[in-house]
């Protein structure tokens, strides 16, 4: 199948999979209770809560207000924040450049510092290298996000004061026109280098931090298809043409290794975003990670359903992008077969 | 507390921080093995000044909203509203006493602003005050404002205390306003007149943003802020800060410094950034305070007591409980039962670990530091012999029973108390069972707001108040809010004398007598209690010791930013 009939394929099954999505979540925190507890106090009589069980429909059974959510978002209404006091469209977006901005920036981190010690690794099988890459590895799967964030603060933060907690410092912030909501590539685009490299200070440490569980995954797996690839006979033919070691990791060895590395990486998307929640509230980021986890101490539901949706739309396509970037990068994988 | 580069804490005291303790001591490690030697380890960088000028609070949340028409009691938008709209009477740094604000006199009975029937009070306005936005305040403004509170009458807010307080209000002249009250009421000025919702806001602004419309909040309200205080709002960042800028024009001595929120929901993230030198002012939960005690650079404003006390409360009508539970749904209209209960909680543990040490005991049911407390009120004792000898009168020490406490998550010092009574009753006899269930925020409102509540037990704090009728009347009067909605009239021993003397003690105006009053329910209210009258939370504030003048009335709703300064460079 053509790369261009996959992607088709694929896209018309997006919407279908969100719909699932939005059943499955919309089902499972209404089970938790009512929504109504946003908008009650205490203080009220039950008249009063009453009236706005009936204002929002919370009184009809579950299918019809699934239908009538669902209605809301086709009009662009995710309902209101409570969190957030005010509707969740007015905030999500926010939110959303926030999170991605540092998932991305922490993919790039994970993905670049990875795949170069993963093949290192791999070259130098059972060499120091190797040895320590592998313990690297092992720390970064197992160090709870959250330690490894408090850990960092203290001497970059508390010490050095070299990289400061939030996203921007205030003054700064205020001296940048934001178009997209992602701080360094707004900066960049106002060709203000005072806010670039602010906005840099304050994503480095949070995103290290968030790196550092997926890059372990992709050393892992890099290192481990790189010391497959390392023993294939064209990589020996390679050697016996005469071409310089350098060309046969790099040209021959390293590209073959990286097709079930990107099936990783985008696997591991999932972490970031998952990982973010943790990231977020340790660093004062204020993205979808720090939102979602008010609102599921408040309940919420409103802010926790599109919350679930806005990631599950994420990671849907980030894999998607992965799955056309296999087939680039391997040209004998035959897509949706 | 400040770790050295080996990681041994500096102060003897150090025990709860072991975070920081060994990330410093690993950071270093990959530090030195890093950089190959790193200079500057084991100094905080806090020690230069920062944002010079700016009182920088970071807060553990953010405001609801910043309409005094809708926040709710002990939300966050309550202590912003405090710096930037203005009530007719406030309190200063030190003590309880009321003093003039946007009025010039406190109205009482000596000076002739209160009629003899206690029912009309007359405020004599401040003349050349203006509004953030330029206009003139009048008495006009103060009844448009308490008008629109009304008319609003948003569930969600605290109108209910003006709707059901005021009978008439009128602008007398230009500078008079009047408000007429429906019965004498003793508690008038610190549940009415000092409440939120009587702040005066501009209604220029009101009405060139959205109006006044009945029965429905105004969004621009919730968002934007135009009142007479020496702070103007600045501008709210969501999710990560929101500024106050210090108003020139303000007819009283104008603030010092300017004032930012920043949110950092994260307790840990908040104390480094205090010990960093970034935050001035921290929120932070009572049993974390002890670790900054002897940090350079910070201070502890530890004074006074949250007017919020932390109370069990027992419903005596539990008429549908959680399956597993075994008791019937009057198990608690048996006096012995909530003795016993009031006697297997270890109020000594509570406060000396949930709130390290920051807290204090108070008596049926007025917290410390309310006018009318009595100090020498009978408290409860930890005694579990005492609790195993008063259950034993009942047929609950054979068979045993199951009862769940209602607790909201994420609330450490409310799980405090449903952990330590389980831990109580559970030794007191084996067959004596509780289990705790924790519930997010709104399902547990949701369960709260249920008439009647679907649990027997639940754990919270009591809302806020300046005067003791705010404690009395909905928490024991047997036909209050919650004496009515948990049976308490079936439940005690004489209902109609408590609720006699709460009533007495609303309308008495002599000081001599309506502590007498209050004393008296004390000592009744402690042999038949409705509660678990736990622990008052202390009021903790880490600071930077470069704060000038910081310190915090415990009837405030939270600081008062323009008592401060900060140096500016």
């Amino acid at each position: 199948m053509q790369v261009r009939d996959y992607l088709l394929r694929r896209l018309a099954l997006l919407p279908l999979i969100m719909l699932g999505v939005s059943i499955v979540v919309f089902t499972l925190t209404r089970f938790t209770g009512s929504p109504v507890g946003i908008y009650a106090s205490p203080n009220m009589t039950p008249d009063q809560v009453a009236a706005l069980e009936a204002r929002y429909l919370l009184d009809e059974p579950i299918p019809v207000q699934y239908i009538a959510w669902l209605g809301g978002l086709f009009r662009g209404d995710f309902g209101w924040s409570g969190v957030s006091v005010a509707p969740v469209t007015d905030v999500i977006w926010v939110k959303i450049a926030a999170t991605l901005e540092l998932a991305l920036a922490a993919g790039a981190i994970a993905i670049f510092v990875g795949i170069a010690i993963g093949t290192i690794a791999g070259v130098r099988q059972n060499k120091w290298p190797d040895h320590s890459a592998r313990l690297f590895s092992i720390l970064g799967a197992s160090t709870p996000t959250f330690w490894f964030g408090l850990l960092l603060l203290v001497p970059f933060y508390l010490w050095l004061n070299w990289f400061p907690l939030g996203r921007a410092t205030p003054d700064i912030y205020d001296s940048v026109t934001h178009l997209t909501g992602m701080y360094t590539l707004d900066a960049l685009l106002n060709a203000n280098p005072v806010a670039f490299v602010d906005a840099l200070r304050h994503i480095v440490l949070p995103a290290t931090v968030l790196a550092f569980g997926a890059m372990a995954t992709i050393v892992r797996m890099m290192r481990s298809s790189m010391v497959e690839t390392m023993s294939e006979e064209y990589v020996d033919a390679a050697r016996a043409k005469g071409l310089p070691e350098s060309v046969v990791v790099k040209r021959h060895a390293r590209r073959n290794a990286l097709v079930p590395t990107s099936t990783v990486i985008g696997l591991s998307f999932g972490f970031l975003l998952q990982g973010a929640v943790a990231v977020e509230l340790i660093f004062r980021w204020p993205g979808l990670g720090q939102w979602v986890s008010s609102a599921i101490l408040a309940g919420d539901q409103a802010t926790i359903m599109a919350y679930v949706l806005v990631t599950a739309f994420i990671f849907m396509t980030v894999n998607l992008a992965v799955d056309v970037a296999y087939a680039y990068l391997d040209r004998r994988v035959v897509l949706g077969g | 507390m400040i770790t050295t580069p080996s990681g041994t804490p500096s102060a003897p005291r150090a025990r709860r921080r072991i975070i920081p303790a060994v990330a410093g001591a690993a950071a270093l490690t990959l530090l030195v093995s890093a950089c190959g030697g790193a200079t500057q380890t084991g100094t905080n960088s806090g020690d230069e000044l920062r944002n010079a000028g700016v009182i920088v609070h970071h807060q553990n949340g953010e405001p609801r909203s910043l309409d005094p028409a809708r926040t709710e009691q002990g939300e966050k938008g309550e202590a912003f509203i405090d710096n930037v709209y203005e009530r007719l009477v406030d309190v200063g740094p030190d003590g309880p006493d009321l003093i003039p604000s946007l009025a010039t006199e406190v109205p009482t009975v000596e000076n002739g602003l209160v009629t003899e029937d206690r029912l009309t009070y007359t405020f004599p306005l401040r003349e050349g005050v203006v509004f953030h936005d330029g206009t003139e305040f009048t008495a006009d403004d103060v009844v448009y404002s308490w008008e629109r509170v009304m008319t609003m009458n948003l569930p969600e807010g605290q109108a209910s205390v003006l709707v059901d307080s005021v009978e008439s209000l009128r602008a007398v002249d230009e500078f008079t306003f009047e408000v007429t009250i429906q019965e004498p009421d003793a508690s008038f000025l610190y549940s009415v007149v000092l409440n939120t919702v009587a702040s005066v806001v501009s209604p220029d602004a009101v009405e060139s943003n959205g109006g006044v419309e009945a029965d429905a909040p105004n969004e621009w309200m919730d968002a934007n802020m135009v009142g007479t205080g020496p702070y103007r709002f600045g501008e709210w960042n969501r999710g990560q800060s929101l500024t106050m800028v210090i108003n020139e024009d303000y007819w009283g001595e104008p603030a010092k410094a300017e004032v930012r929120w920043d949110i950092t929901p994260e307790e840990s993230s908040r104390v480094i950034a205090l010990q960093a030198g970034d935050a001035d002012i921290i929120d932070i939960s009572p049993s974390n305070v002890d670790d900054l005690d002897g940090v350079d650079g910070v201070s502890i404003s530890a004074e006074g007591l949250l007017l919020e006390p932390i109370h069990l409360g027992f419903n005596m009508r539990a008429d549908e409980l959680p399956s597993g539970d075994t008791i019937p749904s009057d198990f608690f209209a048996d006096k012995r039962i909530r003795q016993a209960f009031s006697h297997a909680f270890d109020y000594e543990t509570y406060i000396a670990s949930f709130l390290d040490g920051y807290g204090a005991r108070y008596s049926a049911y007025i917290p410390q530091g309310v006018f009318g407390y009595d100090e020498t009120a009978p408290v409860y004792e930890y005694d579990l012999e005492r609790a195993a000898e008063l259950m034993e009168e009942t047929t609950y020490w054979d068979e045993g029973f199951t009862v769940s406490v209602l607790v909201q998550a994420g609330e450490p010092e409310f799980e405090g108390v449903a952990l330590l009574m389980k831990d109580g009753i559970e030794k007191v006899n084996p067959n004596f069972r509780v289990n705790v269930v924790n519930q997010a925020e709104t399902q547990f409102d949701d369960n709260l707001g249920e008439d009647p509540v679907p649990y027997a037990l639940w754990v919270k704090n009591a809302d806020p108040g300046a005067d003791p009728h705010q404690f009395f009347d909905p928490y024991q009067h047997p036909d209050g809010d919650w004496g009515a909605k948990h049976g308490m009239r079936d439940a005690y021993e004489d209902p109609d004398l408590i609720a006699e003397l709460i009533d007495a003690g609303k309308s008495t105006v002599d000081p001599d007598e309506r502590a007498e009053i209050y004393a008296e329910l004390q000592r009744i209210l402690h042999d038949d209690p409705m509660w678990v009258y736990a622990a008052q939370e202390g009021l903790a504030y880490p600071y930077r010791s470069w704060l000038d003048g910081f310190t915090v009335n415990p009837l405030w709703r939270g600081p008062h930013y323009e008592y401060y300064s900060k140096p500016t460079g």
